[in-house]
């Protein structure tokens, strides 16, 4: 009896560790930036949350709209990643478009650079302001975004290892542009 | 194997856990800022639930000395600029029966004079009336900056 337990969770384990990841390949890359694209436009904090590793790290680099106030820049570990990936659920109308990307897969595989321009559009709520209802806003904001990520495998599964983000924002009109809620 | 697969799930349970200051720490009463650190009849957990510092921030703790934690909340503010981290980093130390904040870090711009952050953590659990250590729950009880319940 005991050699059949033994076995079966030897084996249990071993399928397992058939499942992990030991090392790349674009078409991996690229699908993993599709699911974290998707996950994005979901706005669910957990899943967001679960896409980047252990020591995740975000520098971000932000122009507002106006150009005379020079750009704000900030790291972010993944425990304050993740709380503001749960202010970010609070949207109703979001979207974000993916101009290009491109891949380079590390010589030892086990890690990929990804260079991706993104186009957010979302509301703009001004500093400061409290909005009465989430629709409480005169303009929306454009982000222009430059990510440059690296990937890599931890715990058999691919994730963000760091995240250098350089966004530019523009308003327009509310009127002027039509998102749906989700 | 599985002896030493089941071990390494124990030792990295253990090892990823989040520290955390015990009860018996932030029980004590938190003192106030005055030279006699007189206590604030609140207990340090009070103060901290009191001021929502379970809230919007990321919080976490850390051990720098024995009889010693301090926990730091950083959070991402929206300025006119674009966004802006804004942290603070309260180290609060046993002291007697008491927990006393002997430090404050914070962003620029922020306060980091022990007095003025001992007063400000202390206006949150006297507007709320929260509930207070057991020595002020008599009537005519005194304490830091304490307005007792009419």
């Amino acid at each position: 009896m005991r050699i059949v337990i033994f076995t079966a969770t030897l084996l249990a384990l071993l399928a397992s560790l058939a499942g992990c990841k030991r090392s790349l390949d674009e078409r991996d890359v690229r699908a993993f930036i599709d699911k974290a694209d998707n996950t994005a436009r979901k706005r669910f904090a957990p899943e967001i949350c679960e896409l980047r590793g252990k020591d995740f790290k975000l520098h971000l680099k932000f122009q507002g709209h106006e150009p005379r106030v020079p750009p704000t820049e900030l790291d972010m570990d993944r425990k304050l990643f993740c709380k503001e990936a749960g202010n970010f659920s609070r949207l109703r109308q979001y979207e974000l478009s993916r101009n290009s990307i491109g891949i380079s897969i590390a010589t030892d595989r086990k890690t990929a650079r990804v260079i991706a321009e993104y186009v957010e559009t979302m509301p703009y709520y001004e500093p400061n302001t409290f909005p009465r209802t989430l629709d409480d806003f005169r303009e929306f904001q454009v982000v222009a975004r430059h990510d440059e990520s690296i990937v890599g495998i931890e715990s058999g599964d691919l994730v963000f290892l760091s995240t250098d983000s350089e966004s530019s924002q523009s308003l327009v009109a509310k009127g002027s542009v039509s998102l749906p809620y989700d | 194997m599985l002896l030493v697969m089941v071990g390494g799930l124990v030792i990295h349970h253990y090892v990823s856990k989040e520290e955390a200051p015990p009860r018996a720490f932030t029980e004590l009463e938190f003192a106030g800022a005055d030279t006699d650190h007189t206590g604030s009849c609140y207990s340090l957990s009070t103060v901290l639930v009191a001021n929502r510092t379970t809230g919007g921030a990321a919080r976490t703790w850390t051990k720098p000395r024995d009889g010693a934690w301090s926990l730091m909340l950083d959070a991402v503010t929206e300025g006119y600029g674009g966004p802006v981290r804004v942290f603070q980093k309260f180290t609060f130390e046993k002291g007697g029966n008491q927990v006393r904040l002997v430090d404050v870090e914070a962003a620029k711009g922020m306060k980091t004079g022990i007095k003025e952050n001992v007063d400000e953590l202390l206006e949150m659990p006297n507007a709320l009336h929260s509930t207070p250590v057991d020595r002020c729950l008599s009537p005519g009880a005194a304490g830091y900056l304490f307005v007792p319940r009419r």
